[in-house]
């Protein structure tokens, strides 16, 4: 793949216009909190009919796994798996150009919490809450890092499920920096089966939550650097009894360790579209800039300084689409990346949306700082993607680990 | 039944738009096109009306370069069966339009034509008068209310004039033009840009059509909207009057 096709530019130009038409007009209200990114992505997903693809998609592969063919994990190869990639790919794209909060929220909701149930899920907990969640019906959060747990997720948590002796469970705990935790209706929630043993060998177990259940709390919005449109929470569980039904695959002898590391991957893969997203409206707006601008009698694009920083984040947006496109080449031949190189992905993406929204900001001058040029927002929302699904310094361990392991 | 949809490529209402240095045409480099509104109204007409009566047929046409058939995929993704291409290098005028569609009435026998009340670039507000001109049909002008009768052999439809609303009995065949307010036009939906591709696409040579594309008119002169000035504040209705009277000569 050298370039979009026909079909592709078809998509971008129907995402654009209404991102441009439904988000663009209510970015203020978005941005302070005000209102929930859910109702706008629900009308999105229905213009588009995504929730009607998502339904289609989740029944063939329900139907599969009835008939006793192996469901989740395969994948079949051809061009209209790149196009689905593609077709997953270009939203994100657009979205971020306005709004990478909103991919945020819809990513961890669609993508993380109902492929975590899809993936290890039995068919009866992928029906009662993988569906409604894979069409946005309910909002999902996928429950992992903790106050004394971030990068070291699974080494420091203190989270516990105790068997009840009744074939149950009581949980507890607390996790943090929950994406959509104040207002989701489904939680995953990881946590570690204490049979008296030492934390670090205990087995990690996940469970299915529903926001109303007894001994279940979450916290308000939390205030954030960026990434405003995305709500952020903590919950707190004191004594929530849960039956075997919400343990995830319905066994302990499931492995969720191997399970959220495929989330990570998953997590990381995203973080290149989005900041394919930041970069170009970034580099457009400064385009833009500096043609109009003027400052000593003439266009500032006319300065040297100023063409440094327009082509070097035209560069950055030239890496980042070759990188998309590989993304879509993969899933044509029915590949997936390793964690290394989603690693090494992540890495480069996040630290060149951030460069690039900086340089933006500074091309900017002083209207750069303020809110009503757009790219102080990109910039405080890129920063979020050095953090999230691991720091920059995770990728960069991942990486040499792999390289090193020889 | 069949419906025609006549759409026609234009730049972006919201493009900035430059002029040429000789004056007489506009800069097309980095301008964003689209389908005329008007005429993207008339294609989510025919398609709700597709919607209601099961077996009808929407078929697109639009006049121009190889590149218009950006503008008939998009409407095939709303929803349209299928489309085609008159192919010309040439301006063609609002007549010339209405001959071309006279001509390709005669091959796909419609039951309607629908199109945008005029084109946002030249707006000419024409080439649906003449079309119904030149085949004799009846013709409902600014619609905005479309209602079809159940047996599909005429339709009412409801138009804006000055000071209210009128509504027309037509029969059918018949040219109905858009107003804004006709409906709003969905975007296309992802399973039906999936499905576009797939979807008959047929270009025809002007040329081969043996229709007198003649131009009878030339653009002497384009001149961009003067410059908004500041406003001004006056002292006194008295004042007022008179500014408007010598300055701004509008009483």
């Amino acid at each position: 793949m050298i370039e979009w096709s026909e079909q592709h530019e078809l998509i971008r130009q129907t995402f654009r216009r209404f991102v441009e038409a439904e988000i663009k007009p209510n970015l203020r209200e978005l941005e302070h909190g005000d209102t929930p990114p859910y109702a706008i992505l629900r009308k999105l997903m229905a213009t588009f009919g995504i929730d009607q693809v998502a339904r289609a998609r989740f029944e063939r592969q329900i139907a599969r796994e009835k008939e006793g063919e192996a469901g989740p994990g395969e994948r079949a190869a051809g061009p209209e798996a790149a196009d689905s990639a593609a077709m997953q790919l270009i939203p994100v794209i657009e979205l971020c150009r306005y709004c990478p909060g909103m991919v945020t929220a819809l990513g961890v909701s669609v993508g993380l919490t109902a492929a975590a149930i899809m993936s290890r899920g039995t068919l009866r907990q992928k029906e009662r809450w993988a569906l409604p969640l894979l069409t946005l019906e309910t909002i999902g959060a996928w429950a992992i890092t903790e106050p004394g747990s971030g990068s070291d997720a699974f080494g420091g948590m203190k989270s516990t499920a105790r068997r009840d002796g009744d074939g149950g469970y009581v949980l507890n705990g607390s996790k943090t920096f929950i994406t959509n935790g104040p207002y989701a209706d489904t939680i995953v929630f990881i946590c570690k089966l204490d049979e008296g043993n030492e934390p670090r060998e205990r087995k990690v177990l996940t469970f299915v939550l529903d926001k109303d259940l007894p001994g279940l709390t979450r916290s308000r919005p939390m205030l954030k650097m960026g990434l405003h449109s995305s709500p952020t929470g903590e919950l707190f569980l004191e004594d929530v009894r849960v039956g075997r039904e919400r343990l995830l695959g319905e066994t302990e002898d499931v492995p969720a360790r191997a399970g959220a590391k495929q989330t990570f991957s998953q997590e990381r893969a995203g973080v290149p579209a989005m900041a394919l997203g930041i970069v170009s409206q970034c580099l457009e707006l400064s385009v833009d800039y500096a043609r109009t601008r003027v400052q000593f009698g003439r266009p500032i694009g006319e300065f040297q300084l100023i063409q440094l920083k327009l082509a070097r984040m035209e560069v950055a947006r030239m890496n980042l689409q070759n990188l998309i496109f590989r993304q879509i080449e993969m899933a044509g031949a029915g590949k997936r990346m390793t964690l290394a190189e989603a690693s090494a992905a992540k890495l480069y993406a996040a630290q060149t949306a951030m460069d690039v929204a900086l340089e933006a900001v500074q091309l900017f001058g002083g209207n750069g700082y303020m809110a009503e040029f757009q790219v102080e927002q990109l910039c405080r929302d890129a920063k979020v993607l050095q953090i999230y699904a691991g720091t920059d310094e995770i990728q960069v361990s991942q990486i040499a680990r792999s390289l090193l392991r020889g | 039944m069949k419906i025609l949809v006549c759409v026609k490529r234009v730049p972006d209402p919201e493009t900035v738009i430059k002029l040429t240095p000789e004056g007489a045409s506009i800069v097309t480099d980095n301008v964003k096109w689209v389908i005329n509104p008007f005429d993207e109204i008339a294609i989510e007409e025919a398609l709700r009306i597709k919607e209601k009566a099961a077996g009808t047929e929407v078929v697109l046409l639009s006049i121009g370069q190889k590149t218009a058939q950006e503008q008939l995929r998009t409407g095939l993704a709303m929803g349209a069966d299928r489309a085609i291409l008159v192919l010309t290098d040439q301006v063609v005028e609002p007549l010339a339009v209405a001959r071309v569609i006279e001509k390709l009435v005669g091959t796909e026998k419609p039951e309607l034509i629908l199109m945008g009340k005029q084109a946002i670039d030249d707006d000419s507000n024409c080439a649906g008068q003449m079309v119904a001109e030149l085949l004799g049909w009846p013709q409902a002008t600014f619609a905005s209310k479309v209602v079809l009768g159940g047996d599909q052999k005429g339709a009412q439809v409801t138009r804006e004039v000055d000071g209210g609303l009128e509504t027309l009995a037509i029969p059918l065949p018949a040219v109905v033009t858009a107003d804004l307010r006709l409906n709003e036009p969905r975007y296309a939906s992802l399973p039906g840009i999936m499905k576009a591709r797939k979807k008959e696409l047929k270009e025809i040579p002007l040329a081969e059509l043996g229709v007198d594309v003649a131009p009878r008119t030339r653009i002497v002169k384009l001149e961009t909207p003067p410059k908004r000035t500041g406003g001004r504040k006056v002292g006194s209705v008295q004042e007022l009057v008179q500014v408007l009277h010598d300055e701004a000569k509008v009483i």
